[in-house]
């Protein structure tokens, strides 16, 4: 069985074609919204699991306000860091 | 009629009640709903590798666009080491994005709305990225929580950082989803509530607005799942390629 050439380039043509216009509007689209609701829960998710940490510690240890403030900022940082990787995740992909 | 709009969400129990050690197993509408997807899932897939033609018909053309779309994104996020945990990734997204789907039909039971639901998913990928993590680099695994080139006095405090960065992520994945499913079908039901108070003369603004929503939340189902798919991807890929 053999294939036309003439049906060969038309094929080709006709996938560049779908390549050059679907890749690059809707995939591109729907990825920054997607993005954009992983930066907000990125950051969050840190803060509320470095803060649960410190509650936990606290409540080993006995004392009682200071582990769960420190652990708050620390959480802060790495919500922060996620932010930045994330970020940076998505400016490599351009 | 104006009816409570977190009244969607409630969880009761279809038939008989099941008690196996005083933890409660009985079947609920959210199982119910979750066999109904996954059922759906296996049905179109089954008839989408049916009939192997080379001109495919739509059901094939679908189902195999599914599979291209997947795998590719695999082969971009994870690179190639990554292609034995296809099926993994592949059944997760199938089974995310269709139990979004289902939910958007009148009447039905959006499953990834409960916190519970997600966060089992998100806590399963966790736990199966660590292992596979130390299963391929052994204790070098641990070196994640180090990253170089840090003077050795910020040392202790960058690790710790990096280890609730990590301990975030399955927190960070489910919420995202349920946050999303819960938000969307929420609004849904409020606008849908403002329709039935305003009346005929009022009712027709909030319902051009439900018809919006309503499109806007099927591309958040879809996003959705695409989004913790992906992150499944990237996590994965911190896992098998240590240097990043």
């Amino acid at each position: 069985m053999t294939v036309p050439e003439d049906f060969k380039t038309r094929l080709k043509i006709a996938k560049s074609k779908i390549k050059n216009h679907l890749n690059k509007d809707q995939e591109k689209r729907g990825t920054f919204m997607g993005n954009a609701f992983k930066l907000g829960t990125e950051l969050v998710a840190a803060v509320g699991v470095g803060t649960i940490i410190g509650f936990i510690l606290d409540s080993w240890f006995d004392t009682k306000p200071w582990l769960i403030i420190i652990f708050f900022f620390l959480g802060s940082a790495a919500g922060m860091l996620n932010v930045i990787r994330t970020a940076n995740k998505m400016q490599k992909k351009d | 009629m104006a009816s409570n709009p977190m009244e969607q969400f409630t969880v009761y129990r279809i038939g008989p009640e099941i008690k196996i050690a005083g933890i409660d197993l009985s079947f609920t509408n959210a199982s119910l709903f979750m066999v109904i997807s996954a059922s759906i899932v296996l049905l179109f897939l089954f008839l989408g590798s049916k009939e192997k033609k080379i001109i495919p018909n739509k059901i094939q053309l679908i189902s195999e666009m599914f599979y291209k779309f997947v795998a590719k994104m695999i082969s971009d996020t994870a690179g190639p080491k990554a292609k034995p945990y296809f099926p993994f990734i592949f059944s997760l997204f199938m089974f995310v994005l269709f139990c979004n789907m289902v939910g958007m039909l009148p009447y039905s039971f959006t499953v990834t709305s409960h916190i519970i639901v997600t966060l089992i998913l998100a806590l399963f990928i966790f736990v199966a990225v660590t292992v596979i993590g130390f299963i391929k680099h052994g204790f070098k695994y641990l070196s994640i929580f180090v990253p170089s080139g840090v003077p050795a006095v910020l040392l202790p405090l960058i690790t710790i950082i990096e280890i609730i960065s990590y301990l975030s992520r399955p927190v960070s994945l489910s919420v995202r989803l349920f946050a999303n499913m819960m938000a969307g079908h929420t609004m849904l039901k409020v606008f849908g509530g403002f329709v039935v108070s305003l009346g005929i003369l009022g009712g027709w603004l909030p319902l051009s607005f439900s018809v919006a929503l309503t499109g806007l939340e099927i591309l958040v189902a879809f996003l959705q799942a695409y989004v913790f798919a992906i992150l499944t991807c990237i996590y994965l890929n911190d896992a098998l390629n240590l240097h990043h």
